[in-house]
């Protein structure tokens, strides 16, 4: 099996590199020369890089030879596609020294074609593109459903001895919605052809999450490259070694007066028994780490959550992270002290968020956790405080970012309107903190079936999972969650 | 087995002592020189800054009392930045000499992920003593932003950001970089291997 490739994706026209807006010509942005896009995106000698010929698209024949040429005389492996529909087109573009030809149409269209492609110049130097929506291949520029269907399309692939296709999901394109895992799962069943995932790749937690695609063999990435998003070395360097790091499954204990509860939405709360019994039985199931959330301390101070870390700590031999009402140092010094490893911090750090500084330069940064509970408020989101009763106008995402700033460790990110539903985690309130911050979040809020687990971390770029009723009901066990997660290639312990 | 956890207190000795008694030691945490050069078997805890927890070993000649116990054929384990004191040099915050016991540096992660690594990581190791019941490429528990990158004295190993020392053994000195006593079975496991270690 090769390593996982991170390709460069450029569009050419008029002697430039360019970004269309939905495909509009008139909406052409210039980059500039190819050779000083590639120098900023530092595109290494011997790296592959993925072209298309806008204007040779549109007109059906290649235009932008020249600065192929010149790009292969840079000792760059390109790929180049764009109104591909001979054998002669497809020879002008190796004679300028292109490593390979991408396809589109005539994959899906016109089988002979592809086959007589794949005689001339080798199985290896033929990528069929397709692009799909909502599980129909889209040709001519999207504009007409293509009469074959991916099952049909992709054995043909597997005839001609193609074993690697460009497939990119249409509907997720330049949305930053990110990849269509779904969609490279579907083909997984259908097909032995590896797959290079296009579409919607915008942040280094994508670049992981498609490596750990087994049919997935690269991704190419253009916009989110562009516009200085992410970065081309770092994503390459993300995906070098395999990425073997275990990601945490975390029960969360809701502690009121000693006591575990749970409830919907941060009300209607039922008892829901001991946190010694209940922490021990989630390490034995082989939770990664525990959560002790104190709704009563909000109110009340810390005093009696002291004591029930004291407690569980005596018997929990895995990470004790601790929360609610910490308003000062000498608050995170006592729960320390009782035996949590780290402290969550929230109404006390939205107060003064100089309070995460303070801990994190006497604690360590590990120690220093802060929780966010975000609101969808119309379309923002915004941070609220004292178990979620009061609404800040705080935007969630910038106050994540700026707590990272100052020295939290990992956010303990909770979406108060997604908490106790079952129907996943708020995905999109995930990307887009995760994308903000470089320390771990950890996904809260929502989680009702295996798959949102999953998509958290996959899509959502959590590095942990919590869920607390979930768990406490027995609906799913830490230790089944693991197993699943580990089926379907992420790593955990 | 009596075991001597040093009291630092640059370390979460509370954690360390609770999770020793658990796997059976009989504990005595104490502070005191005499007590720490005249000791079979200690444990050196530590956690967050490399500095403060050497000066606070050099304060208060404990660092000495160390190496007298060593000398004298005491056993050693040090827990993360009480596995990192056991190296001969820290680049945390400028350069400052450890104990010496081990060869090599403590070195900053570099690279794309998040320092300080906080969490599970495979750790891959060859039959040994200390992890002896333990199956190969088990994770435990680390947070660090330091490791050692190097050491003659390896004896097991991890990776982020590249390959990094997760244990050292240098006759009856041992370390770990993660943190046994929040690594579940597995840690638990180490920690009463080091206890039933025979001289």
């Amino acid at each position: 099996m090769t390593a996982f490739d991170v390709i460069a994706s450029l569009d050419l026209l008029g002697g430039n590199v360019v970004r269309l807006t939905r495909g509009d010509f008139g909406t052409a942005r210039s980059y500039g020369l190819p050779e000083a896009v590639l120098d900023t995106l530092a595109v290494s000698r011997g790296a592959r890089l993925h072209v298309v010929d806008l204007e040779g698209s549109r007109s059906g024949r290649p235009v932008e030879t020249e600065l192929v040429r010149r790009m292969a005389a840079r000792d760059i492996a390109v790929q180049v596609g764009g109104g591909i529909r001979s054998l002669d087109d497809a020879r002008r573009w190796f004679d300028c020294g292109a490593a390979r030809i991408v396809v589109g149409t005539v994959a899906a269209e016109t089988p002979d074609l592809l086959a007589q492609l794949v005689a001339a110049f080798g199985a290896a130097r033929v990528i069929p593109a397709v692009d799909v929506r909502d599980g129909v291949i889209r040709v001519a520029g999207w504009e007409r459903a293509s009469g074959a269907s991916l099952q049909e399309v992709f054995r043909r692939f597997e005839s001609l001895g193609i074993d690697e296709a460009l497939v990119t999901d249409i509907s997720y394109d330049g949305a930053l919605r990110g990849p269509s895992f779904a969609l490279y799962r579907e083909l997984r069943a259908l097909t032995t052809v590896r797959l290079i995932a296009s579409g919607g790749v915008s942040t280094i937690s994508d670049v992981v999450s498609l490596a750990r695609h087994r049919n997935v063999s690269g991704c190419v990435i253009g916009k989110a490259l562009l516009e200085g998003r992410l970065d081309l070395g770092e994503a390459r360097r993300s995906v070098a070694v395999p990425n073997a790091i275990p990601e945490r499954v975390i029960p969360c204990l809701d502690v009121r007066d000693d006591r575990v509860v749970k409830g919907v939405s941060f009300a209607n709360i039922r008892d829901a028994g001991d946190p010694v019994e209940c922490a021990m039985r989630y390490e034995a199931e082989g939770a990664d780490e525990l959560v002790l959330l104190d709704i009563s301390a909000t109110d009340r101070g810390t005093g009696t959550t002291v004591d029930t870390v004291r407690r569980v700590a005596e018997s929990l031999f895995i990470p004790l992270t601790v929360g609610g009402g910490v308003q000062t140092a000498e608050d995170f010094r006592a729960l320390l002290r009782a035996g949590a490893d780290r402290v969550a911090i929230n109404t006390a750090a939205i107060r003064r968020p100089e309070l995460i500084a303070e801990c994190a330069a006497e604690f360590g940064v590990q120690a220093v956790v802060l929780s966010c509970d975000a609101r969808r408020t119309g379309d923002r989101r915004l941070a609220t405080v004292r178990g979620g009763k009061e609404t800040t106008s705080l935007d969630a995402v910038d106050w994540c970012r700026r707590a990272a700033a100052l020295g939290a460790g990992e956010i303990l990110l909770t979406s108060v309107d997604c908490d106790g539903q079952n129907r996943g985690y708020d995905l999109e309130l995930l990307r887009a903190v995760t994308s903000a911050v470089k320390v771990g979040v950890i996904a809260s809020g929502g989680a009702g079936r295996l798959e949102d687990f999953r998509d958290a971390i996959e899509r959502g770029g959590a590095r942990a999972v919590l869920a607390a009723s979930l768990f406490h009901d027995r609906v799913l066990t830490v230790d089944a969650v693991k197993r699943y997660l580990s089926n379907e290639g992420i790593p955990t312990r | 087995m009596l075991v001597t956890l040093i009291d630092s207190p640059v370390a979460n000795t509370a954690n360390i002592a609770r999770a020793l008694r658990a796997v059976g030691a009989e504990l005595q945490v104490t502070r005191d020189r005499a007590i720490i050069a005249a000791a079979d078997k200690l444990v050196l805890p530590g956690v967050g800054s490399f500095v403060a927890a050497r000066s606070w070993l050099a304060e208060h000649g404990i660092d000495e009392a160390i190496d007298a116990a060593v000398a004298g054929g005491a056993a050693l384990l040090g827990i993360c930045v009480g596995h990192q004191l056991l190296f001969d040099v820290s680049y945390e915050m400028g350069t400052t000499r450890g104990l010496g016991l081990v060869r090599g540096a403590v070195e900053r992660f570099g690279g794309t992920l998040p320092v300080p690594q906080i969490g599970w990581n495979r750790v891959a190791f060859e039959a040994h003593p200390l992890f002896a019941g333990v199956a190969p490429s088990t994770s435990f528990y680390f947070v660090n932003s330091y490791a050692g990158r190097t050491s003659a004295h390896e004896i097991a190993s991890a990776a982020y950001d590249g390959a990094f020392t997760a244990a050292v053994q240098n006759g009856r000195v041992l370390g770990v970089q993660f943190h046994p006593e929040k690594s579940s079975t597995a840690g638990l496991r180490v920690l009463r291997n080091y206890v039933e270690l025979q001289p």
